[in-house]
């Protein structure tokens, strides 16, 4: 049975685990680090821009073989199992929560606070932008504090956001470029610059937008960590008579009846909000019958992340689709809400769009429209005005009942049930959804009238949370917390929880950048033990 | 159809043909390789009908050329993108290079029953012959991608969903998707040619 000691075992390959680890190596050099990860490494940076180039043509996934097809779980909202996570195909967003994401109890008597300050985490927003390469500019609200500028200046504005900016701005709110990790100024961390190819969100031919693999192919190729791909942890296991964990047990792709023991002396789960908690639910024993960390039984409870609201516009100005259509503006006029008025949080953001104004094969009365025709009818509604595409995520806090559980119904090769997320609203956010949407409307239907236009149909409610987390949420109570703020299990000393699974509530604006900047203050204190 | 055949139908047309467009040479036939010269050919024909006539007869051409080359190098059993939030495996399916050669056929075949050459034929009946085989197809709107349904259709999407289709309608240089210097983006596009632009 093949065995592998190392001083930190870390579990998942995402981009919190390549920030963590990347911030270990500088922090105690010469550390023993093994990163395992069950899906496949994809270090093949020169094909990319074919991969572009066919997911354009063909719908072709750019990133083969990312994902584990008896791997997967119900209410999950990606498919992607690769060293890199997520974050392979991530669009880049790095916006900051807001101080009321970590105060909601203390300030409006809702959900949980954070046991983190605002200050302390701001320290490390300032070095996960640092190291994503951040370009942003200072916010218009003076609120949204910051100790240190972003490292790049903010990605220029194509043409049509210019546009946009002078209109969404008439209804009053202030807009602010998108913060992005883009290398826009010139190449950065080994990735080039960004050529604009708009396709962040599937891939990135010049690496401009951080992606993890680059990281993990440094870090191996300078052996600084040992890296074990196709490696399932199926199980963590305790030490007899002791609390910590001993080991974890892997098993390779090509070799599924042979297991593969990690030993520790620190082990960092970092496999997402759904994989975390998997793994704990799985790891029961006769002393641990409701798995690892799970005390308080609230591994795999208050699954959050946030809802959504997306509309069209239609306005009077003119703009040419197809620019930067990754890019947006941001407002964050409604991430503070009067703690004496109705509670209601969310970002508010505007791109470009095409929205009916595509081409089309029939005309208005059905008749079938060829070469000239077509183009014609086609140049018809497109260069009337333009369509606008807007959206607000916002602030849905979870019951305890939000939960991720394990599915007996599916089952991989292994037969270890698969994770089954079901997420909930607590009872206050249910009672206020309404409100929520009529606040929204009315907000986009106020910067659409500012210029003589209007929504096109009504506003709607996203069918998934984005952005998840939760599941190993981080708490002083270790009876109704799985970890303390580093991450660090109230149940196991040696075993840390890292990223999204640790937030008791997923805010109002992508998550990401958080998710980081929480597992780089973790990385200080696993260095530390 | 075979070169003999379709050189047997050239002749026997009543109308002329474009002749000069048409490139039998064995490098034109290896480059094709997935419909038959005489299956391109037609394919040629219909679509100086159904492009716009501003990219001229080196554009249609060319437009072709470059939806042969999809055609080329299209890949059977490869995962789609899995979309996000819904997330679900989905593979290409087998090469529409079949389908498009019966398709081209029926409708070269409706064309010599109307009286001749597709291109020859007058617009409606060319309209006609077209909402008859995307009718039967279940085509109603212009795909996001070639999808295999028809010939023509896909033919058409190839085109009209590309930069240069999005280019040429805005009458700008936008250049969607290709590799641009952020600066260029952050200015109201270039006209494609004289004039205001849009």
């Amino acid at each position: 049975m093949p065995v592998h000691e190392s001083d930190v075992c870390v579990i998942g390959g995402g981009i919190t685990a390549a920030m963590l680890v990347e911030r270990l190596t500088e922090l105690k050099p010469g550390l023993r680090i093994t990163v395992v990860e069950a899906g496949r490494s994809i270090f093949d940076r020169e094909n990319r821009g074919q991969y572009h180039r066919r997911a354009l043509e063909y719908g072709e996934h750019p990133w083969h073989d990312d994902f584990i097809e008896d791997q997967q779980a119900k209410g999950m909202i990606s498919m992607t199992m690769a060293v890199g996570g997520q974050a392979l195909h991530w669009g880049g967003a790095c916006n900051r929560f807001s101080e009321e994401d970590l105060r909601l109890k203390s300030m409006y008597g809702l959900a949980d606070d954070w046991p983190i300050t605002w200050t302390e985490l701001e320290r490390y927003y300032v070095e996960a932008e640092r190291r994503l390469n951040v370009a942003g500019d200072t916010s218009p609200y003076p609120q949204d504090r910051r100790s240190a500028p972003y490292p790049q200046p903010a990605m220029p504005l194509s043409y049509n956001l210019q546009v946009l900016k002078k209109w969404a701005e008439q209804s009053g709110l202030k807009f602010s470029p998108l913060p992005m990790s883009r290398n826009v100024t010139a190449p950065f961390g080994g990735r080039g610059q960004c050529g604009l190819y708009d396709t962040c969100g599937d891939v990135c031919p010049t690496g401009a937008r951080y992606s993890p693999d680059y990281t993990y192919q440094q870090l191996t190729a300078a052996k600084k960590v040992t890296l074990h791909d196709r490696m399932l942890v199926r199980r963590l296991v305790v030490e007899e008579g002791r609390s910590t964990i001993a080991m974890a047990q892997g098993y390779h792709q090509d070799r599924p009846n042979e297991v593969t023991e990690y030993r520790a002396t620190q082990f960092i789960l970092a496999s997402g909000q759904c994989w975390s908690p998997h793994l704990l639910l799985l790891s029961t024993s006769a002393r641990f019958p409701n798995g690892l960390a799970n005390r308080s039984g609230a591994v795999g409870r208050f699954m959050n992340g946030h809802k959504f609201i997306s509309a069209q516009a239609t306005i009077a100005d003119e703009t040419f689709p197809g620019q930067n259509m990754t890019h947006s503006l941001i407002s964050r006029e409604y991430f503070r809400c009067a703690t004496d008025k109705a509670f209601v949080r969310h970002d508010t953001r505007v791109w470009e769009s095409s929205a009916g104004k595509e081409p089309r094969l029939r005309g208005a009365t059905g008749e079938l429209l060829l070469g000239d025709e077509l183009l014609n009818e086609w140049r018809g509604r497109a260069l009337k005005g333009s369509s606008v595409r807007l959206r607000t995520y916002y602030d849905s806090h979870p019951s305890r009942d939000s939960r991720l559980s394990l599915d007996p119904a599916s089952k991989n090769r292994y037969g270890d049930p698969m994770p089954k997320i079901e997420r909930r609203l607590d009872a206050a956010a249910e009672a206020r959804e309404a409100a929520t949407l009529a606040h929204c409307t009315a907000a986009f239907e106020r910067m659409a009238r500012a210029s003589n236009g209007r929504l096109t149909g009504k506003p709607s409610v996203s069918d998934y949370w984005d952005h998840p987390a939760g599941g190993c949420r981080m708490g002083t109570d270790p009876a109704t917390s799985v970890c303390d703020s580093f991450g660090r299990t109230h149940d196991h000393e040696n075993l840390f929880v890292i990223g999204a699974p640790t937030l008791p509530t997923g805010g109002c604006t992508n998550g990401t950048l958080t998710f980081v900047a929480l597992s780089l203050r973790s990385a200080a204190e696993v260095a530390k033990s | 159809m075979r070169r003999r055949a379709l050189l047997q139908w050239l002749v026997s047309g009543a109308v002329t043909l474009p002749v000069w467009r048409a490139d039998l040479s064995d490098a034109a036939l290896a480059q094709a390789d997935v419909l038959s010269t005489g299956h391109v050919f037609v394919l040629r024909d219909v679509a100086t009908t159904v492009l716009p006539s501003a990219i001229g007869a080196k554009g249609q051409d060319e437009a072709v050329d470059s939806f042969l080359r999809w055609l080329r190098e299209y890949q059977e059993g490869v995962p789609l993108s899995h979309g996000y939030g819904a997330p679900r495996l989905v593979r290409t399916g087998p090469s529409p290079a079949p389908g498009y050669a019966s398709q081209i056929t029926a409708l070269q075949q409706a064309a010599t029953e109307r009286g001749g050459r597709f291109g020859a034929l007058p617009l409606s009946e060319r309209r006609a012959i077209l909402d008859a085989a995307f009718k039967s197809a279940g085509i109603q709107n212009l795909p996001s991608r070639p999808d295999g349904k028809h010939v023509v259709a896909d033919l058409m999407a190839h085109y009209f969903r590309s930069s240069a289709a999005n280019d040429l309608c805005y009458n700008a240089r936008i250049g969607r998707h290709t590799y641009r210097a952020i600066r260029v983006t952050t200015a109201r596009p270039q006209p494609l040619s004289g004039g205001q632009g849009r």
